[in-house]
């Protein structure tokens, strides 16, 4: 397997970051902007700054298709930047929340986004043609809490979000004129606006950290703060789940997840480094790390001389202050860098170490 | 000294910064109960709880340590009162103590690759955090009924109330008990079982 390829940026914590569909361009969000890096040659080169939010800015995402990015911040607001030949231009979206815009999502349509927030409302933006104007719809009922992260189901209308009141749930976010009427499914018929298909509660109750959808969209999992991962079976509209199987760790939590196929997700979080899980309807396990410890490479023949020579200059003999990891801090999020149906190639991750790993899965 | 003499005056009169604004707006957060986010618990009987405590401790007089550490674990009475709840602390604290310091972690790693073993030792896990709170507030807190406003009385965790000292010599023994399986079931559960202490709404 080819060593990650691992790009520190900067020393700052890195909120979230996107690649654009060529992956020439990496959006990153740090503090208050949003910085464009370009690819040159093996590295990244800082290209472009978008500077428009007034407070930490918590999600990044870039459409693959039309190329606008997508930014929101603990300032309230969700800003749209359009590319044109002079540089992006942002335009400002009528979220109508009244507290800190925690993540933001465009749906796999490129004609809506979500956006999470504190004030207990999913705001489900799209754009209105006679006013030429971003417009939100709030899903608002039954959260009762922070709303931490969203992910879109591949039809574009359903939704699942992850709430600091330990639950994930799925709603419907269909938008008359804007969203093709979607075929019933596993998770319900008809299907208007706010439906909630499906709510979840583990046995240990965390917070929600990380939602995401299977490729098909016919299941759902979810990282949360007791260290656990749970995948949900839907079985169609007010029948119980097929199968909820929820997987207690040792670890620290998950932050971030993504399937790789059917039968296998990839999480990461505060033990900064990426985990793989494999299983079914049937039952899921821990199947190990995806990093290869194989022990330091860099251990040099330890002399007696040396060995004294470190006692005295540092007090002690082994050099502790770098994790065996390649990531040095909490890994924040964890996105599809290269796949095809569904299935994985490379997966990028970031994180509070401010690095940027692109990892073979 | 005439100025500062009136804004004091000025912000006891308004004072509208200690205004609780959560209790004011009925959409707020702090106006809903939290005890609706999940499924309510079967009520458990002092009776019950009594009798699972005999069998529990009539297998530990017959030598079957773990059999009594999993019955008790598996027999916590989230849907008791307090009265209910400390009485089942007494039981498993006795099979903890009951338990040799040389079986403690082979016991643990066959509890933990048994069927429902993970979940045994989260809930071992609380059970050692409210043995430990519970040992400081025995000590801290003073017969009477403890007032609202004193630091000391908010339940052991607060930073005013200094470290917890052991009333005596048994006090200390017990807390010595806990924390070695505490670090045993570190060992065994990883530290995701400490978190899950924290987050878990079933609380023993």
């Amino acid at each position: 397997m080819a060593p990650p390829e691992v790009h520190q940026l900067f020393h700052r914590p890195i909120a979230d970051h996107s690649f654009s569909a060529d992956k020439q361009t990496l959006a990153v969000a740090r503090d208050t902007s949003v910085e464009l890096y370009g690819r040159t040659g093996s590295g990244f080169a800082l290209k472009d700054e978008l500077k428009g939010h007034d407070k930490t800015v918590t999600s990044v995402d870039i459409a693959l298709e039309s190329g606008r990015i997508v930014t929101c911040s603990q300032d309230r607001n969700a800003l749209v930047w359009e590319p044109s030949p002079t540089g992006y231009k942002p335009t400002l979206v009528l979220l109508r929340i009244n507290r800190a815009a925690t993540f933001v999502r465009w749906s796999p349509s490129e004609t809506k986004f979500a956006v999470g927030s504190g004030a207990r409302v999913i705001a489900i933006c799209y754009f209105e043609e006679e006013n030429d104007w971003w417009v939100s719809k709030h899903l608002k009922k039954p959260i009762r809490s922070t709303i931490t992260t969203v992910a879109w189901h591949p039809n574009s209308v359903l939704l699942a979000a992850g709430s600091t009141d330990a639950h994930a749930r799925v709603f419907s976010s269909f938008i008359k004129g804007v969203d093709a009427r979607p075929d019933p499914g596993v998770w319900g018929e008809r299907l208007p606006f706010n439906t909630v298909c499906g709510e979840y509660l583990n046995n240990s109750a965390g917070w929600v950290h990380a939602v995401s959808f299977s490729p098909s969209g016919d299941a759902l999992a979810f990282a949360a703060h007791d260290s656990s991962i749970t995948v949900v079976y839907p079985n169609g509209a007010d029948q119980p789940p097929k199968a909820v199987i929820s997987v207690s760790t040792q670890l620290l939590p998950f932050m971030s997840l993504i399937w790789n196929g059917e039968a296998e997700i990839i999480a990461a979080g505060y033990d900064c480094e990426a985990y793989r899980f494999k299983g079914n309807e049937g039952g899921w396990q821990l199947t190990g790390s995806l990093e290869s410890k194989g022990g330091p490479a860099e251990e040099r023949e330890e002399s007696a001389f040396n060995m004294f020579k470190q006692m005295d200059l540092k007090g002690k003999t082994k050099d502790d202050t770098q994790l065996k990891t390649v990531h040095q801090n909490t890994i924040s999020t964890i996105r599809i860098y290269e796949g095809s149906n569904g299935a994985v190639q490379k997966f990028s991750t970031s994180g509070v170490d401010g690095r940027i790993v692109i990892w073979n899965s | 000294m005439s100025i500062m003499q009136h804004h004091s005056d000025a912000s006891l009169l308004e004072n509208w910064r200690t205004i609780n604004i959560d209790a004011l707006d009925p959409e707020s957060s702090s106006n809903f109960d939290t005890s609706t986010l999940h499924p309510a618990f079967a009520p458990v009987d002092e009776n019950e709880i009594r009798t699972l405590g005999q069998q529990v401790r009539q297998l530990l007089r017959s030598g079957d340590a773990e059999g009594a550490l999993r019955g008790a674990l598996e027999g916590a009475p989230y849907g008791g009162d307090e009265a209910v709840k400390d009485l089942h602390l007494q039981t498993v604290t006795e099979v903890l103590q009951g338990i040799k310091a040389s079986e403690m972690s082979p016991m643990l790693k066959r509890i933990f690759t048994s069927e429902g073993g993970g979940e045994a030792l989260d809930v071992l896990m609380k059970y050692l955090y409210k043995g430990m709170a519970s040992s400081t507030t025995r000590s801290v807190t003073s017969p009477t009924k403890p007032s609202m406003l004193s630091p000391q009385m908010t339940g052991g965790f607060s930073q005013m109330g200094g470290r917890p000292t052991p009333r005596n010599e048994n006090d200390g023994a017990a807390m010595s008990v806990l924390l070695s399986w505490h670090e045993k079931v570190v060992e065994v559960a990883g530290l995701g079982c400490v978190g899950r202490c924290m987050s878990d709404w079933r609380k023993v």
